[in-house]
């Protein structure tokens, strides 16, 4: 297992090396700068040229690159043209937003998801099947921003009994911090909910159609045990690997709602540094959610292995 | 009066916000200290450091942390605010200015010339409008409290420039004189000073209580005037979402909208905790032509896009109705307002005329590429409509919608644009310097290739000796403006505020004014 996971670490090494190469190109390839931003519609180029000269971005392409690879294997991501503070710190300080969304969110998601999947599954071609699947529908087509404004105006503004926005960190007040959390991670859930309950549903058919199924139930097994001991976790493969790309999207900043519920979190702030064409945030920033990303993978290939022991015992599968 | 081309729902909504100010100003109401506002707008302050940025969003926190030297009045004269006052020699070379005493920072330290020098020379080096200090050879402390400006060379208006809050010259402690920009800690010593920034979050500010009021006016006047800090703390919470301010507001969760869409306000009209406030007029919108490049380099194309356009059409569309036609390029009723010069080509939408023109022009239906951004709903709504204008009278137009920031950079190019839609915000507000700077050598015009005439004309604008003389130079601006035709004004914009309704003494302004306001119980 040592061994795997070293092996794993290992390769994200250039995976995240392309990434910053791509984040650099990318920045440097893009139209307008942080000059025009700072100096707005009456600077003059001269004025333009004063200011990328005190950023250093006069400097020559092959020179930012190599200051910016050289700060970054002393694990410096760079500073904040606009934000007055580090990149680490500014995504450090967005970690407890992000983390409070997308773990509940996260949570909320997998449990009704897989739900509604493995009910659906079980009753096929029922009307609970079709209504569970309806369900997921709904959650995969309503679009995140119309749903989010709708909890809004009805438990903000007609009920009052959730707050409309706004962040409030779990050390300040837990009670402010949930309510503050409630429609936020319930409208992000609601579309994750139904990619899992529709793979779910999906990988439990194909499941609940094997032989050894047809064999456990013949054995007498009682239909739960058939579900949950042997046939569900045969089909947590395909689940898992869909809740590990959920996760990396959601750790890597959900901005639509971050932006309908006002949360300071990490997708805003990439956002925000793009349209505001802050590179060192944005580099840095897609540096880190690359970076997220091969540790969900990472964890994704533990877990297959948890539950496949050929991949456990390196028989393939 | 009702205004040309406003719908009557908002002329009513309008007529609601006015009584609804006259309630809210009303000396009647006794003041409470205490208490925590929270302000809404939509996006982040580029910096807290004010002298280094000229964004609104900014300004809209910065004017009640920071005070300058010099600032506009109500009705947008030079007053003295953190001065005593100024003596200006005969000959225009010396600016004397004295010092209001006792006046202190938020870090408690008193203010000093040598503040104000170190200050001055800060904004020589990282002002965002480093050039209104051009005219200054040397700043000289003569006194603990007086400090003297020698000018290169007479520039009358000289104090209107140093009075502008565009990036204003804002007075901080000497000791962060030498911080780059940005990097100063925010000490002020205006009524609220600086408490903590959280980007995409909130900006804190506290009463600061050691602020000394200017005792020379009655309540506040413009940028200056005597303040009054009323509130504990103000929160200015950025929520980009307009559809989630209104929850917000309606919910009861903030106070005041710095900005409300049309179409809410007018839903919200007759919710009694609620207060609509109208900030008119509050910007121009203009169409730029690049007149460096074919096909707008032709006066006679160019006269067939001022004829072909309907401006109430783009102005109903793209500010959701709050306008008001306007030819002027000066605010209706204020000192440099120029009247009737050039109100016979405005707001035509003579397709026919503009076809006739095009005919003489000789245009062969080259591509007419109109710059715009996705950021500004006005920007793009009018770019969609003049183009449809434009086609129909003949013109090959097609609308190049970018981001922001490529925008800003794009329409620096000589070629590759042809037209551009600009709101203008502050630059109409601070008088026909501001506005004309931009349009004129030494800058680089909005139009890209500058015009000898209206250069001689900007340089007869400041240098102009009266009032009057100054006056009579901008009606030949205007009478210029709308012979080259190298920027058409489409018309003036509105601001729709808003704020429950136990928000008191607010009064709509150039920025969210939080001093003098107060909350009823």
């Amino acid at each position: 297992m040592l061994r795997f996971l070293t092996r794993r670490l290992l390769s994200a090494i250039p995976v995240l090396f392309v990434v910053s190469l791509v984040a650099f190109g990318l920045m440097w390839l893009v139209p307008g700068d942080i000059a025009a931003e700072i100096g707005g519609t009456d600077a003059t180029p001269e004025d333009l040229a004063a200011i990328r000269e005190r950023l250093g971005l006069d400097k020559p392409v092959w020179e930012r690159a190599v200051n910016w690879y050289g700060a970054l294997l002393q694990g410096d991501l760079g500073y904040s043209y606009l934000l007055n503070r580090s990149v680490v710190d500014a995504v450090i300080e967005r970690l407890p937003v992000t983390l409070s969304l997308a773990g509940l969110s996260l949570a909320l998601a997998t449990l009704t998801g897989m739900l509604l999947g493995i009910l659906a599954a079980v009753r096929h071609n029922t009307l609970l099947d079709q209504g569970a699947m309806i369900v997921a529908l709904i959650g995969l087509s309503v679009p995140e921003f119309w749903f989010g404004i709708l909890m809004i105006i009805m438990f903000g503004v007609w009920l009052g009994w959730l707050p409309t926005g706004g962040f409030v960190p779990l050390s300040e007040d837990p009670v402010g911090w949930a309510r503050s959390m409630v429609l936020p991670a319930f409208s992000l859930a609601v579309s994750q909910m139904g990619v899992i309950a529709r793979m779910t549903r999906s990988a439990m058919l194909d499941v609940l159609g094997q032989d050894y199924i047809r064999t456990v139930r013949a054995k007498g097994l009682r239909a739960r045990g058939v579900v949950f001991r042997h046939g569900l976790p045969n089909a947590m493969i395909p689940i898992v690997t869909v809740v590990g790309v959920i996760t990396g999207v959601l750790l890597s900043g959900a901005v639509v709602i971050e932006t309908v519920f006002s949360l300071p979190g990490v997708g805003r702030l990439i956002v925000g540094a793009i349209q505001r064409r802050d590179f060192p945030v944005v580099q840095g920033g897609l540096l880190v959610t690359a970076g997220i990303f091969v540790f969900v993978n990472l964890l994704v290939d533990v877990l297959y292995a948890a539950f496949d022991p050929r991949v456990r015992d390196g028989r393939g599968g | 009066m009702r205004r040309p081309g406003f719908p009557d729902s908002l002329f009513r909504l309008a007529a609601a916000a006015a009584l609804a100010m006259a309630a809210a100003g009303s000396p009647a109401t006794a003041q409470t200290r205490g208490g925590e506002l929270i302000v809404v707008q939509g996006s982040n302050p580029p910096s807290l450091d004010a002298m280094t940025t000229s964004s609104q969003a900014s300004r809209n926190i910065n004017m009640n942390i920071y005070e300058t030297l010099y600032g506009f009045s109500e009705g947008v004269k030079p007053i003295p605010i953190l001065a005593e006052g100024v003596t200006i020699s005969d000959d225009g070379l010396t600016y004397v200015f004295t010092l209001r005493r006792g006046v202190k920072f938020h870090n408690g330290k008193e203010m000093t010339a040598r503040d104000v020098k170190a200050s001055l020379e800060r904004y020589r080096r990282v002002g965002a409008t480093k050039n209104l200090l051009d005219p200054v050879a040397d700043i000289a402390i003569t006194g603990d409290y007086e400090v003297t400006f020698t000018m290169k060379k007479p520039t009358p208006t000289f104090l209107e420039a140093f009075s502008s809050p565009r990036a204003p010259a804002v007075i901080i402690p000497a000791e962060e004189a030498d911080a780059e920009a940005g990097k100063t800690s925010f000490t002020g010593k205006g009524p609220y000073r600086f408490v903590e920034y959280v980007p995409d979050s909130h900006v804190t500010l506290e009463r600061f209580d050691g602020y000394v009021a200017d005792t020379r006016h009655d309540g506040p006047d413009g940028f200056g005037g005597r303040k009054t800090a009323y509130l504990d703390r103000v929160i200015f919470r950025i929520m980009p979402e307009p559809g989630a301010q209104v929850a917000a507001l309606e919910a009861g969760e903030v106070h005041l909208l710095e900005q409300i869409p049309v179409p809410a306000a007018r839903r919200l009209e007759k919710n009694p905790d609620i207060r609509l406030y109208e900030n008119m007029p509050w910007a121009f919108l203009t169409f730029i032509l690049n007149i460096a490049q074919p096909p707008a380099d032709n006066p006679k194309f160019r006269e067939a896009v001022q004829v072909a356009l309907n401006m109430e059409a783009i102005l109903a569309i793209a500010t959701e109705g709050l306008y008001q036609l306007d030819h002027r390029w000066q605010y209706p009723g204020t000192t440099y307002d120029p009247g009737d010069i050039g109100a016979d080509l405005y707001n035509l939408g003579d397709t026919e005329r503009a076809r006739r023109l095009l005919k003489e022009a000789g245009y062969k239906g080259e591509e007419f590429s109109i710059l715009t951004d996705s950021n500004y709903p006005q920007h793009n709504k009018a770019a969609v409509v003049i183009a449809e204008q434009l086609r129909a009278a003949g013109i090959n137009a097609k609308v190049k919608m970018v981001d922001w920031p490529t925008a800003l950079n794009l329409r620096l190019q000589d070629s590759g644009w042809n037209g551009w839609t600009l709101m203008m915000g502050i630059e109409p507000y601070l008088g026909p310097v501001g506005l004309i700077a931009t349009l004129t050598s030494p800058a680089r015009p909005h139009f890209v290739k500058p015009d000898p005439e209206l250069d001689a004309l900007y340089q007869e604008l400041i240098s102009g000796p009266t009032v009057e003389a100054r006056q009579a130079t901008f009606r030949k601006i205007q009478a210029r403006l709308y012979e080259l035709k190298a920027i058409i004004k489409i018309g003036d914009v509105g601001l729709m505020q808003a704020a429950r309704a136990n928000v008191k003494g607010f009064r709509p302004f150039r920025f969210p004014r939080v001093y003098d306001v107060w909350l009823e119980e």
